[in-house]
């Protein structure tokens, strides 16, 4: 509280609402921030069609599209695009939306994640802990080698079988009430089984090209995204997040203990639902226009937390800005990762990445604290 | 430690003068509450049978109710029966006459706090941002902290003596400080009626007396009723105003300590040889001897 002025007595600093958004937040927002503009300024450099750095630059920050109201309703409500020049529509439209929906998806896995390792109490939860990327998986299986004829509803199948994994994890975890161990082991035992049947479809693949469609989607990808998943993706997301916060406090209580919450008056149970509830629209939304990416909703809560604590609020405010940040990075590698090591104009599915990259960063922080598991 | 005397007795002065003070009316003019138990069997799901049966178990409004008894003799089940946090399989818990299950989940909480034995709280939260939870009944979804909450944080942090260590970190405190600020907490929730679970177990001789004081204190200036698990027959013969003593599962005697407390009790409940002076002017005094050979 150094920086507090010396005349701020404790019931003044309380209420300024703000208070709370101190340095170490302060910090991780900006360089986040940073790592996204980054990030996102490479994305639009670089690719299929030529143009040297300068032009895609200026095509970013063309006052006539970003000023333009058209324009944004085009972005935003899918009406006709104004007319804009070769460059400035490769850019807006091709490179910009992709960087948009590796910012929405980063956040919702970074919020799902954080809000289920405080509703399970554990610090090794994430997003699917619950059996939601086993649902969504065997879902997007299904959708592609059984019932071909509705591929177009693909994104939505897999939301929706995400969630129903969920709703048949807390009901088999549920017996007068729940627990963060009973649920964990529910969700352990469903994915397995799911994941089986998953596993089994790819049998009846007969084509590479469904095969490679399928690990995309299991894996998490970003090609060909625009911006009909931003439009897809942002109102779940806005949701969503204004939930998180909402329910941060609640979070927080909810860390102190299944007793302690009941003692304070919290009804344990249908608090806990309800979050899970918000975390499974979060990660849902982000599996509609991404695919099931796996680990970031593991590694930025945790890496939040070691910055700024485990104060709910800063934490969900952390990996609103901490989830893109690694989302987009990780992006700049699976598209463009191939052409600088080998070559060739190949992408690879960005949950490689994450894996690539968040595996490592996971044990670094293994071996660097003493204590894991419990918050 | 001269530190502490003062912070409590500037929290005695400070308390003192707002009973009086606040709103025109002395805070001991509130009605105490009282906490019945009736024809209570508490059973677990893993349990056929009840481990703990009780025709009636009364707290007295007002007054510091200490439960004590071997371990396993369901002390804490009956606590966690009258706190609401376990459901008996038969009987009733009467708050001022109301059943407690009648209340909504935060109105009981309003009324009774509990503070359970072990208590685990993220390391990296300060004391002050512990004790703001206690104020989670009386804050609304969407309700931020008001005056109100502000100074009823104060107040439990004043009384509980851990103003100094405010800003501090859970993770960073020893065992009797956390302890202490878990009690700031329940204290923050400001209610009729406070259930303490072994409050001091586990914690050296100078902090057992500092929480026991803090709970004295507040029974005393603020009329609440106290309902408090002891591990400590001594100490609770000293400290509350009544005993219930329990073996396994049921209740064996209920009164004063002067009363309850005697050489008898001490060879049926604990199984210990001991003899009782029970003409202390500070309460019964217990010298045990020796265990009593099954």
């Amino acid at each position: 509280m150094a920086s507090e002025t010396p005349s701020a007595t404790p019931a003044t600093r309380r209420e300024r609402w703000l208070g709370w958004f101190d340095g170490p937040l302060l910090t991780l927002c900006l360089g986040s921030l940073a790592v996204i503009v980054g990030g996102g300024l490479v994305q639009v450099s670089y690719g299929a069609y030529s143009m040297t750095i300068a032009e895609a630059w200026r095509a970013v920050f063309n006052p006539n599209v970003v000023f333009s109201l058209r324009a944004w309703d085009a972005f935003l409500w899918g009406s006709e695009m104004p007319e804009m020049s070769t460059a400035t529509l490769i850019v807006w439209n091709i490179r910009l939306p992709r960087v948009f929906v590796a910012m929405l998806v980063g956040m919702n896995l970074a919020v799902s994640g954080a809000i289920f390792q405080a509703v399970t109490r554990n610090e090794l939860a994430s997003p699917f802990i619950l059996g939601v990327s086993s649902g969504a998986g065997l879902m997007i299986l299904l959708t592609l080698v059984v019932f071909t004829g509705l591929s177009a509803f693909l994104p939505l199948a897999a939301a929706l079988g995400g969630a129903v994994a969920f709703l048949i994890v807390y009901a088999i975890a549920w017996k007068n009430g729940t627990s963060p161990v009973r649920l964990v082991l529910a969700g352990v035992i469903v994915g397995t089984i799911f994941q089986s049947f998953q596993t089994a479809l790819f049998f009846f693949a007969d084509d590479l090209g469904v095969v490679q469609s399928a690990i995309a989607w299991t894996t998490g990808s970003l090609t060909g995204t625009d911006w009909e998943q931003v439009r897809m993706a942002l109102p779940w997301t806005v949701v969503a997040m204004g939930l998180a916060l909402v329910g941060s406090r609640q979070l927080n209580v909810l860390l102190l203990g299944e007793r302690t919450a009941n003692a304070l008056g919290m009804s344990v149970e249908k608090v806990r639902f309800a979050l899970s509830g918000v975390a499974v629209l979060a990660a849902a939304a982000s599996i509609a226009v991404a695919g099931i990416v796996g680990f970031v909703g593991l590694i930025v809560p945790h890496m939040v937390r070691n910055i700024v604590g485990s104060d709910y609020k800063q934490l969900i405010v952390g990996c609103l800005f901490a989830g893109p940040a690694l989302m987009v990075g990780a992006d700049v590698g699976a598209r463009l990762g191939m052409s600088v090591l080998a070559g060739t104009d190949t992408q690879i599915p960005v949950g490689i990445v994450t894996g690539l990259v968040g595996g490592p960063y996971f044990l670094y922080l293994m071996r660097k604290q003493d204590k894991m598991g419990e918050i | 430690m001269p530190k502490t005397g003062q912070t409590s007795e500037a929290a005695d002065e400070r308390s003192a003068a707002e009973s009086t003070t606040a709103d025109g009316t002395p805070t001991e003019t509130t009605d105490p509450s009282e906490l019945v138990g009736e024809d209570l069997a508490i059973g677990y799901p893993t349990t056929d049978e009840s481990v703990v049966e009780c025709e009636r178990v009364l707290l007295l409004a007002g007054e510091v109710t200490a439960l004590v008894g071997p371990n396993g003799s369901g002390k804490s089940t009956l606590l966690k029966t009258m706190a609401d946090q376990h459901q008996p399989d038969d009987g009733r818990v009467l708050l001022d006459g109301e059943r407690i299950q009648s209340f909504g989940s935060k109105e009981l909480a309003r009324q009774m706090g509990l503070l359970s034995q072990e208590n685990e709280s993220p390391g990296t939260i300060t004391v002050e941002d512990l004790v703001y939870h206690g104020r989670y009944p009386h804050r609304g979804f969407f309700e931020s902290v008001t005056d109100v909450d502000q100074a009823a944080v104060d107040r439990a942090i004043d009384l509980a003596g851990v103003d100094h260590l405010r800003d501090s970190e859970m993770s960073n405190l020893s065992g009797g400080q956390k302890q202490l600020a878990w009690i700031a907490m329940v204290l923050a929730q400001e209610t009729d009626v406070l259930l303490l679970d072994e409050p001091t177990t586990f914690l050296d001789l100078h902090h057992q007396l500092r929480v026991l004081s803090v709970v004295r204190t507040l029974n005393r200036e603020a009329g609440v009723t106290v309902g408090i698990v002891l591990h400590d027959i001594g100490q609770a013969a000293r400290f509350a105003d009544n005993l219930i003593a329990m073996r396994d599962g049921s209740l064996y005697d209920w009164g004063p300590p002067t009363e309850v407390v005697t050489e008898q009790l001490l060879a049926d409940v604990f199984r210990v040889d001991a003899s009782v002076d029970s003409e202390s002017p500070t309460g019964p005094h217990i010298a045990p001897h020796s265990a009593i050979e099954e």
